[in-house]
């Protein structure tokens, strides 16, 4: 490993390593505009010249260019380097304008530093300014290209890291443009990454235009909750209102960057209509009034019809803390545990998945970038989890294959093998690539179980076409060194996700290394799997309330009528309760609804932490304290010139802290009372669950740590004999719903966010070419689907990446599908009409 | 001999002294009777503070938080909003004079030459609601100490005029074309 000196301190690297790399280990940060740790040199920008004494490079030369070597002594403050530097930083600044008081980007803005440090105040060139005319590029980006240095960082990061193209460089030399070929929305769901990483004002916020400058904001780092891989975020709030969201660094997550339904999607937590007061019904009273009232209504259903007259729901969207308060409450009262899926089936496969995932096999995203073989399995990363198809990107750019197996006309930035089956064949076409790929030896060596599964897999997929391109797919696996299998949890049957991680075993067995990474729905939908120790469902307390046995109904920071898959059914359920308490801080169905309602507490204004998808634990600081924003308050003029003591609109209180005061009042004498101290809670929840013993809660932000399920408990191999031949179920006069996720326009919390709805595309059926042929339909058309308790309209869109014998439609904010009796959804053929 | 040469120069000195009053007393006062007369103070003196409007009549201010930033006691908040032709603009503006010590750095700070300290000092009073002032009480009608300049004539973003048409600046590339 080479070893240098620089600035006279000595380090030794890696090969490959930049010494602009090596300095900043160092914590010596040399000058830069185009080098970004992300995306990697490109020698644009001239800025990090530093001066080599000695070793094999002499002179000024750029730093971000030239690779750390044995012997080397650099010096970053030598006159000569300096001086070229600062030449650099006076011609960059000779065609920007002159207009940091009116650009965002000012206060946080790189060039603006490095020409302060650099020293150039005065401008010496008298001639003119180049000038470029903007663009529109949609909702969320602000374009100002006279301010660009051409450092290239946003194209390299929208084309080379993203893998998107329609935001490019257009001209040459000096006139060199960053833009599209075209006005118009850009199309990557990335595409919010450009302003974090410009180092001038040319990409800024256009949702948070002109709202702030950096040092107005209270910041404080947090996490996304708009998917399950919980990226890192930083949160900016002003005048008690969330402003802005940037990326956080996280070195196993999500990296340098986030994904535009994560920056976009906080807008729920400033909602006009977000509820702040408790209320009795219509009537809005104080919290401390509704507690009172809810524990009498309590006690009183509680003596009338017994402890489990009364059924809770909790959600997965929720943190740690809600969810085990929750329970602890259940469990204290003598009540039936909450309930946190909406389906038995979602709830058996989340739990599933959770049991399988091991340390050996969990990888996070950083390790999906090594890998060379990444196979997904029911699952459509652009959709569900977007930041993950940034992760698969980086390893296709290190040249892996990536296969996906799906029905749903899956799109990724990149190529990669398709095979769209329907959801039943999802598990035999897995199974035939890994016996096509892992020896029978491999399965021999681990076991009568690992070989009874190996030996009763089918070993074939019966679709020619299908099987003809699995032979390449095999090959390659065959060969890989380290493949990664992906399996979602969403549209994939209930023993798949054990499927996943038997042929992860297999192949680790067979390869010597493999990971598993699975796809959860929510944000906290792992917590949630690892707290509850119930399979209930929200489709059991709807039966439960029906029959008469349920009284009394508390959702959580839930909202079942936007996943309940039969809404009337579920409306009817609640009009016959006798108490019907919701507490939630979104402005939901259910909370307009609710008998009683109390606000809680979004994610930015408390501290909270959530477990995601591979079982790390995560934790966010309060952004501020919450209320009322200023700017709705004063309907846009100057703030009320009033003196008040308290926050108008700031009764909301986290969840947990409602339930543990409401716990207090109704418990009988001698039973254990809650405290409101966070630390107690989690005392609780590491005597009650071992396994988050070590999470370090009493740091002020403490680092993550990642929670498995303990090793050798669960049975390996338990779908051995019990995965059916493929292709033989289909029939043929009917198609078999799925309902999929869309980037934007189907995830709960993002859904309220007014600019994410400006770039939702309409809610389409998608159909094969080969179905849609059979019913004599048309792209484009409007057409009917009929579903149990009613009829759907909307676009046909045919596309040949999907399966037929299988019809896609997104859970669409737009469109009221919850008009389901019974998944999975067969729909009759010619039922299907225009 | 020491005691007598003590004495006299006491007396002299406070003959000096008494002659110096007797001089004094018969010339006209200077003192200037406030709030009788009021003294024109110098342009640059710093007192109460204004928003000026640029030669075009329209508000200079940008509202670009730097006075804000640089107040020393916190005295300034704003909000900046766009207007519909894109011009940038403080939405409200707010100097609660009860707090400010009159240092004027937010004038060196500013700039457009927007916010400017003036002479007029008198502004005491008890309600301390009054000596809040919102952007209507403190945008004036003139420029103040500079009438000529234009920030958005310079700044060289298109949020005032096309692009290419301020001070010192070529047309905008033509991206279709491959002439230099």
């Amino acid at each position: 490993m080479p070893k240098l000196k620089i600035d006279g301190l000595e380090i030794e690297v890696e090969r490959g390593t930049k010494v602009i790399e090596a300095a900043a280990r160092l914590g010596i940060i040399i000058p830069r505009f185009c080098f970004h740790p992300g995306l990697g040199p490109v020698g644009a920008c001239r800025v990090c010249a530093v001066k080599f004494e000695e070793g094999p490079v002499k002179g000024v030369q750029m730093s971000c260019m030239t690779d750390a070597q044995d012997g080397m002594v650099v010096s970053t403050t030598d006159e000569e380097a300096a001086d070229f530097r600062k030449h650099v930083i006076e011609w960059l600044m000779m065609n920007h304008p002159h207009d940091c008081p009116v650009c965002d980007e000012g206060g946080h803005c790189l060039l603006q530093d490095l020409t302060v440090a650099g020293g150039h105040g005065i401008r010496r060139y008298l001639g003119k300014k180049r000038t470029y005319n903007d663009q529109y590029l949609g909702v969320f980006v602000q374009h100002e290209m006279n301010r660009c240095i051409q450092c290239w960082r946003c194209r390299r990061f929208y084309q080379e890291f993203a893998g998107y193209r329609d935001l490019g460089a257009l001209q040459i030399a000096h006139h060199t443009y960053f833009g599209r070929a075209t006005d118009g929305q850009l199309e990557s769901p990335f595409s919010g990454n450009i302003i974090d990483i410009c180092p001038t004002g040319v990409y800024t916020d256009k949702p948070s235009r002109f709202t702030g400058r950096r040092w107005d904001f209270e910041r404080g780092p947090s996490l996304c909750i708009h998917c399950s891989l919980g990226c890192h975020i930083i949160t900016s709030a002003r005048y008690r209102e969330m402003t802005r969201l940037e990326a956080r660094f996280s070195e196993s997550v999500n990296g340098y960057f986030i994904c535009d339904r994560g920056r976009y999607g906080f807008y729920y937590t400033n909602h006009p209509e977000r509820p702040r007061r408790a209320r009795i019904r219509t009537e809005e009273v104080s919290l401390d009034q509704a507690i009172q009232t809810a524990a009498q209504k309590i006690i009183q259903i509680n003596q009338k019809n017994g402890p489990k007259a009364i059924a809770c729901l909790g959600s997965a969207r929720s943190c740690v803390e809600n969810q085990a308060m929750l329970i602890r409450f259940c469990r204290v009262q003598g009540w039936n545990e909450p309930t946190y899926f909406e389906t038995p089936t979602m709830a058996k496969k989340v739990k599933r998945a959770v049991a399988r995932l091991d340390e050996q096999l969990a990888v996070s995203m950083r390790e999906i970038e090594k890998a060379d073989f990444i196979l997904a399995v029911g699952a459509d990363p652009v959709n569900e989890a977007p930041m993950l198809a940034l992760a698969m990107r980086q390893a296709f750019r290190n040249e892996a294959t990536i296969v996906v197996i799906d029905p749903r006309p899956v799109f990724l930035p990149f190529e990669f093998e398709h095979l769209p089956v329907a959801p039943d064949d999802l598990e035999p076409c897995l199974t035939a690539l890994i016996k096509g790929a892992v020896h029978r030896s491999a399965a021999e060596k681990m076991g009568e179980e690992a070989l009874r599964f190996y030996d009763t897999a089918p070993a074939e997929y019966p679709d020619a076409p299908i099987k003809n391109r699995m032979v390449k797919i095999t090959q390659k696996l065959r060969q890989s060194r380290y493949p990664v299998i992906i399996c979602g949890t969403s549209i994939v049957r209930e023993t798949t996700p054990d499927v996943a991680a038997d042929s992860a075993l297999l192949l680790r067995a067979a390869r010597g290394r493999a990971g598993l990474f699975y796809l959860m729905s929510e944000a906290n939908t792992f917590g949630a799997a690892l707290l509850s120790s119930e399979e209930g469902s929200v489709m059991d307390v709807v039966e439960s309330i029906e029959k008469g046995s349920v009284k009394g109904l508390m959702l959580v920071e839930s909202d079942p009528f936007r996943s309940f898959p039969d809404y009337e059914r579920l409306k009817q359920a609640v009009d016959k309760l006798d108490l019907f308490l919701v507490m939630d801080y979104l402005p939901s169905f259910a909370a307009r609804l609710a008998h009683l309602f109390f606000p809680t507490q979004t994610l930015f204004e408390m501290e909270t932490s959530f477990v995601n998808q591979e079982g790390r634990v995560q934790f966010a600081t309060s952004a501020y304290r919450g209320g009322i924003p200023i700017s709705q308050i004063s309907a846009g003029g100057h703030p009320l010139r009033v003196f008040r003591r308290d926050i108008p609109g700031g009764e909301s209180q986290p969840a947990w802290q409602i339930l543990a005061k409401l716990a207090n009042i109704i418990s009988l004498p001698g039973r254990e009372m809650f405290s409101l101290s966070k630390n107690e809670l989690w005392s609780w929840i590491a005597k009650e669950y071992p396994i988050f013993a070590n999470v370090p809660i009493a740091d002020e932000l403490p680092d993550d740590v990642r929670v498995h399920l303990a090793q050798g408990r669960e049975k390996l191999f338990p779908s051995g004999g019990q995965i059916r031949s493929g292709g033989l179920s289909r029939e043929n006069s009917t198609l078999e719903l799925v309902m999929g996720d869309w980037t934007f326009g189907t995830e709960e919390l993002s859904t309220y966010s007014k600019y994410l709805q400006q770039v939702e595309k309409e809610p389409c059926l998608f159909m094969s070419p080969k179905d849609a042929s059979m019913l004599g339909l048309k792209d484009r058309e409007r057409i009917t689907l009929p579903l149990d308790k009613g009829r759907l309209e909307m676009e046909l869109r045919i596309v040949d990446t999907m399966a037929p014998g299988v019809i896609v439609m997104p859970k669409h904010r737009q469109l009221a599908w919850q008009k389901i009796e019974k998944w999975p959804v067969k729909v009759a053929m010619g039922q299907i009409r225009k | 001999m020491g005691t007598i040469k003590n004495l006299a120069e006491g007396i002299t000195a406070l003959l000096k002294g008494l002659a110096t009053t007797l001089k004094i007393l018969s010339r006209k006062p200077v003192t200037e009777q406030y709030p009788e007369y009021r003294r024109p103070l110098p342009a640059r003196s710093r007192a109460v503070i204004v928003l000026t409007r640029d030669p075009d009549g329209e508000e200079r201010c940008v509202a670009c938080y730097l006075c804000s930033a640089v107040c020393p006691v916190s005295c300034i908040s704003m909000q900046s909003a766009e207007r519909e032709d894109g011009r940038r603009y403080p939405r409200w503006f707010r100097i609660n004079f009860a707090r400010c010590i009159y240092c004027g750095l937010c004038e060196e700070a500013c700039p457009t030459l927007a916010i400017q300290l003036t002479p007029n000092f008198e502004t005491s009073g008890r309600d301390i609601l009054k000596l809040v002032y919102e952007k209507e009480d403190l945008l004036v009608n003139h420029g103040g100490k500079n009438n000529e300049y234009n920030f958005y004539k310079r700044a060289g973003v298109a949020m005032v005029g096309d692009k290419g048409t301020q001070i010192n600046e070529d047309k905008p590339v033509d991206l279709k074309s491959n002439l230099p």
